[in-house]
């Protein structure tokens, strides 16, 4: 380019003669790269999201004894096995709690007669997590209390105790005392059940520093955690690791069919919005025939006028592509609040990605342009169209 | 002369008119296809979820408390209460039948099981104790208009699945056996020579299973026609039909637990009311808005004395994932409503940038300003018009090839979106030529005539 000083002021002329147009253009390449850069950010931290939003199902990992089954109900495993659990898969913490079951005698304090129950201690963090239910009745300050235990709401009923009621619990002569803080109910066999903590109900059974079985609740896709309880078994070979069948396939299912659904969506969506940008910007590029045939008819050849047109587009690319890019990631930081509560993490490689898109799709907007070479400059200037 | 104007701009520069109606098209096809795969998807998820399982568990009102402990129940045999067989059609009665989409009764006991071959005498039964549970499989229930629905565990616990042979079918004395219960009471097989080791051989279908009530003599024996995996405590046991556990426990026509599978839509603020404190006017709302609990109370109201408690982690879990990727969804349709606006109106607006010569001879020759605007609106509007329709069918097209590839069904065809997507294409294309029209009309003839 020996003329560059003269290439370029032709195209700042190019840029700046007519800034309506020069508005419309960057406001469709702008738009284009904003949506793009916002979906793909936010596809990438919905996947993402969505196996936390998984975890509202509950537990999906059970550590269980080996050889366990439903006629030697009685065997168990030994506590120190929580401390050997990891905390975490794929950044995110894994709520771990361990599971002591005693059928024992349960009563209202101050009432004689004793009605048989399951009496399930549990230790560990995250309780709530692993058994998903809802809380009809709750007490923050009996909580506190080192004898607070929790019923499920069908043993509540059955026992008519609300939440700051004493229960007396009783099993082959050992006796404990509780405090009921809360009251849940989640549909299933907790319902039925009296939550304490470990060490009650271990000493009702007279298992000190046993366990019947620990759950887990594993974030992560369904290879992630496939591979999370494969290398969990590896590490607890007394015990029996396995998944929650019911959980894990529906998961899978659930996962591909969603980040399916929306992979394809914000592909498509990709694709036309770049196509509907190109032919809105292409209506426009068309217009410059009159400059065409004015600089062909000053001499320039073919090649000149196309490349200064294309460093035109691609100038505009890049202006639109790095404002518009920038708005749609700060866009999807706060779309993701609002689908998901937590701001949406920003991907940086998609800010050169959808800069990169947008640059393509200003270049290939000018393309028709190139049918300009066949423009007879004459026959412009005689307002011949 | 107006139409002949308006004709003219089209069969004069064909090549123009199509880049703008290309980008229409384009723009209302993206429109059209997120549009019907947001307004089919949410039914479409809905339908996924039911491959979690039950989300209502219906249990007897008056029954003692149960002795869970990892699915087996250690009550005595005879404890607590049951429900009737009979009553199960009523289910699809409700004000929500259709969202019924399966229910499956269950009644368990435990038993003792042993061998059986033919030149044998049986084994006696050894102590170990199994779980005996009787349910549906492709069961025909008769509802009270006169039909009949096809209903099981196999649709309401879709992760039964079957290892090998198939389900039982009802009204023959069949079972199928859980996994481990097929290897734990493997038999000997080569009994006859007693010099060969002992090997001990997984249980198969075609074995028979002879199955003691306990504390009695009398087996039921039962051909295994299949081997269940579930990944729960049902591979310990043993799955017979229900009107086999019936007789086992002397509980003829009568169960203990029924799951229901429904669909719903997910729990939000009012539905987390008290339906006790509510007025009338809301409770109608409410009974008649497929939510979990509104179906629980019209399920307990068709089946009396029974109490229908919501499986809390399905619901919940259901209702969070299906409420985000919903509004995800329409957030990107949303998106691409404005990608493709914003094209269309820079389309339309250099569309009409580029007629200013046009204009000013329009004006030169005495045309108002209102009557230039009204014929380039005219314009728009046409090319709005063909361009939503073309935009429109494509955009069907996508969005079956979509539904199509990803949940296996094409959504229907919605005439209303037409319209929509009629109305957007004219508003859109007016908005994006309204500025650069005022412009227009506001120009001098002159200076432009001059090609200044």
């Amino acid at each position: 380019m020996s003329d560059s000083p003269m290439f370029w002021r032709i195209v700042r002329r190019l840029i700046t003669a007519n800034y309506g147009r020069l508005f419309v253009i960057l406001l469709a390449l702008g738009a284009g790269a904003a949506i793009t850069s916002a979906l793909l950010n936010l596809q990438i931290d919905a996947k993402r999201r969505l196996t936390t939003e998984f975890r509202a199902l509950g537990a999906n990992v059970i550590v269980a004894p080996r050889e366990t089954n439903a006629n030697s109900g009685g065997d168990t495993l030994d506590q120190g096995l929580l401390m050997k659990l990891p905390t975490e898969n794929a950044g995110k913490p894994v709520p771990a709690v361990a599971f002591l079951y005693v059928i024992g005698e349960v009563a209202k304090a101050g009432e004689i007669h004793h009605d048989a129950a399951v009496i399930a201690g549990t230790g560990g963090q995250g309780l709530t997590q692993v058994r998903p239910g809802r809380r009809t009745e709750y007490s923050a300050e009996f909580e506190k209390d080192p004898e607070a235990c929790e019923m499920g709401a069908k043993a509540a009923s059955q026992f008519k105790v609300h939440a700051g009621d004493s229960l007396r619990l009783r099993n082959q002569g050992r006796e404990a005392t509780c405090k009921v803080f809360a009251v849940v109910a989640t549909g299933g066999a907790e319902d039925t059940q009296i939550f304490t903590k470990l060490a009650a109900a271990q000493m009702l059974a007279d298992l000190p520093g046993r366990i019947s079985l620990a759950q887990l609740s594993v974030t992560g896709t369904p290879d992630s955690i496939e591979r999370f309880i494969a290398a969990l078994a590896q590490r607890l070979p007394g015990a029996d690791v396995h998944g929650i069948k019911q959980l894990a396939q529906a998961e899978g299912k659930l996962y591909n069919r969603i980040s399916g659904l929306l992979t394809t969506t914000v592909i498509l969506v990709l694709i036309l919005t770049s196509l509907c940008v190109m032919a809105g910007m292409s209506n426009v590029a068309i217009e410059r025939k009159n400059d065409v045939g004015l600089m062909k008819a000053i001499g320039g050849s073919v090649r000149r006028v196309v490349r200064l047109f294309l460093a035109e587009a691609i100038l505009m690319g890049i202006a639109g592509g790095l404002v518009g890019s920038a708005i749609g990631i700060l866009g999807s930081i706060w779309l993701g609040k609002a689908v998901f509560g937590v701001a949406a993490q920003p991907r940086w490689i998609v800010y050169p990605v959808s800069v990169g898109i947008t640059i393509i799709v200003s270049i290939a907007s000018a393309f028709p342009l190139r049918r300009l070479a066949s423009v007879r400059p004459a026959s412009v200037f005689r307002g011949e169209a | 002369m107006f139409l002949r104007l308006v004709a003219d701009s089209f069969t004069r520069r064909p090549k123009r008119k199509m880049l703008t109606l290309a980008a229409l098209a384009l723009g209302m096809a993206v429109a059209t296809a997120a549009l019907s795969v947001s307004l089919d998807v949410g039914d479409r998820l809905a339908q996924e979820f039911r491959s979690l399982g039950a989300n209502l568990l219906v249990t007897p009102e008056a029954d003692s408390l149960p002795l869970e402990i990892g699915g087996v129940d250690y009550r005595p045999a005879n404890a607590g209460a049951y429900l009737p067989e009979a009553d199960l059609g009523k289910l699809k009665t409700i004000f929500w039948r259709f969202n019924i989409k399966a229910f499956a009764p269950i009644l368990e006991t435990q038993v003792k099981t042993s061998l059986y071959d033919l030149d044998y005498f049986p084994d006696p039964p050894p102590e170990a104790r199994y779980t005996f549970i009787g349910t549906w499989v492709n069961h025909k229930v008769e509802i009270p208009d006169g039909t009949t629905y096809v209903t099981g565990i196999e649709k309401t616990n879709p992760w039964w699945q079957l290892k090998e042979g198939r389900w039982f079918s009802e009204g023959k004395n069949e079972c199928v056996i859980g996994r481990n219960f097929a290897v734990q009471r493997g038999k000997f097989r080569n009994r006859e020579t007693q010099t060969e080791p002992l090997t001990r051989d997984d249980l198969k279908p075609g074995d028979r299973l002879l199955v003691y009530k306990l504390k009695s003599q009398v087996p039921v024996s039962l051909q295994i026609v299949g081997v269940l995996d579930t990944g729960g405590p049902e591979d310990n046991a043993i799955i017979a039909p229900l009107d086999v556990a019936q007789t086992l426990t002397s509980k003829p026509g009568q169960y203990r637990r029924l799951y229901v599978s429904a669909l719903t839509k997910p729990e939000d603020a009012f539905a987390r009311k008290d339906p006790k404190t509510m007025t009338p006017a809301e409770f109608d709302k409410w009974y008649c808005t497929p939510y979990i609990s509104s179906i629980a109370l019209q399920i307990s109201q068709e089946l009396k004395g029974t109490d229908v408690r919501v499986i809390r982690r399905v619901a919940e879990g259901e209702g969070a994932i299906l409420t985000r990727v919903r509004t995800l969804l329409w957030l990107v349709t949303f998106a691409a409503l404005l990608a493709a606006a914003l094209a269309v109106g820079a389309s339309a607006a250099a569309s009409v940038i580029e007629r200013r010569t046009e204009i000013g001879l329009m004006k030169a020759l005495g045309a108002g300003s209102g009557l230039v605007g009204v014929l380039l609106a005219a314009e728009q509007l046409l090319v709005a018009f063909v361009g939503g329709g073309i935009g429109y069918s494509v955009g069907i097209l996508l969005a079956r090839l979509l539904g199509q590839k990803i949940f296996g069904f094409t959504p229907e065809p919605k005439l209303f979106l037409l319209f929509i997507v009629l109305v957007l294409a004219s508003l859109i294309t007016l908005l994006g030529s309204a500025y650069p029209l005022r412009r227009a009309s506001q120009y001098d003839p002159a200076p432009i005539l001059r090609g200044e």
